[in-house]
């Protein structure tokens, strides 16, 4: 049974690196019970995995295997879509981002450029007389 | 000049070498010009520095719709706007067709002027547009329902007039080249007259070498597929 011994171990490490890494990253307090809970029912299926077969014969699927199998899968997916929110997320603050940064720069140049004299002077005064 | 209240917005990304007759042929026109730079590698920010338009520079490119939105900004913070043109910088649209656009808004045709390369079809005028871009297009323009509802019938047209009130109130989010789809659907949930009129598109070797591919529609559709509705 070493390859019990093996998955538990690593399951322990990722328990252990989440629980250092928490420290620093903000994660909200849903995804950590969620993280706590994946890590026991997996260290649970690693040691017991008769059981899993029987939860599995339950539910209407053949094998323990395809019961994780097919958890995997909506896992992956449901992390994928949380990334990719995640990551548009990222970008639209980055948007704003070097917008602001490309706005402020644009006012110095265009003024060194001549293009805007006393901000709000010339201009004000041919759309007034216009007006 | 005329125009004087008039602000033309050009998204450049990577154009040097047309960039600079595109503005000077726009400034016979047009006073206010302002060229965003969206991370240009090739020298465009110092071609748009050699001409008469205000430059507005992305640190990184992010994309035409957010380069869109950030010469808005830009222009609606300068004094004295009232109708805000977005033109391409390939020089694809004709500043005619421009002048045209801003006139029917100042007169209260409609709150939106969107240039159409397809609607000078119905009036019997010749027109030149390449067989497989009218596929791509006429397809955007069939699955988008919004885009039926406002009876357009170019959906990805650069050219655009918006007065203040619509310029001041858009928030382009995709920053991709779904924008454009994006614009449409506002403008279909908003109370704003928007109408059409015809401009014609020059199809030259260049402009065609940059324009957006059948593939890009699909990237365009899973884009608005999967955007957040704000």
């Amino acid at each position: 049974m070493i390859v019990q011994v093996l998955l538990v171990l690593a399951a322990l490490g990722a328990l252990v690196y989440f629980v250092r890494l928490a420290h620093n990253v903000h994660i909200r307090a849903s995804k950590r019970i969620a993280f706590f809970g994946f890590i026991v029912v997996n260290i649970y299926a690693v040691l017991r995995p008769d059981d899993m077969t029987w939860i599995a014969q339950q539910i209407g699927v053949g094998r323990g295997t395809d019961l994780v199998v097919y958890l995997l899968v909506v896992a992956f997916v449901f992390g994928m879509l949380n990334t990719y929110l995640r990551q548009r997320e990222i970008s639209n603050h980055l948007t704003d981002l070097a917008r602001t940064v490309a706005l402020r720069d644009a006012e110095l140049t265009n003024r060194d450029r001549g293009l805007v004299t006393e901000p709000q002077s010339a201009q004000t005064q041919s759309s007034g007389s216009r007006d | 000049m005329a125009n004087d209240d008039t602000w033309v917005i050009i998204p450049v990304y990577n154009e040097v070498t047309v960039i600079a007759q595109v503005v000077a042929d726009l400034h016979t026109t047009f006073r206010n010009i302002v060229c965003v730079d969206d991370g240009s590698t090739d020298g465009s920010a110092a071609q748009i520095a050699t001409t008469a338009a205000h430059l507005v520079r992305h640190p990184i490119n992010l994309g035409q719709g957010a380069a869109l939105q950030t010469g808005l900004c830009y222009a609606l913070a300068r004094p004295g706007g009232r109708f805000f043109v977005t033109f391409d910088a390939d020089g694809q649209h004709r500043v005619a067709d421009a002048g045209r656009m801003v006139d029917a808004a100042r007169s209260g045709f409609a709150d939106v002027v969107l240039g159409s390369r397809f609607l000078d079809q119905h009036e019997g005028r010749p027109h030149r547009v390449p067989l497989l871009k009218r596929i791509t297009l006429g397809l955007v323009v069939a699955l988008s329902p919004v885009g039926r509802k406002l009876h357009l019938t170019d959906a990805h047209n650069g050219l655009r007039v918006f007065n203040r009130t619509v310029a001041g109130q858009l928030r382009i989010r995709m920053n991709g080249m779904a924008h454009a789809s994006e614009l449409v659907s506002l403008l279909a949930r908003s109370s704003w007259t928007v109408r059409e009129l015809p401009v014609t598109i020059r199809y030259t070797e260049y402009s065609t070498s940059k324009g957006q591919p059948l593939i890009n529609g699909i990237n365009i559709l899973f884009d608005l597929a999967v955007r957040d509705q704000k």
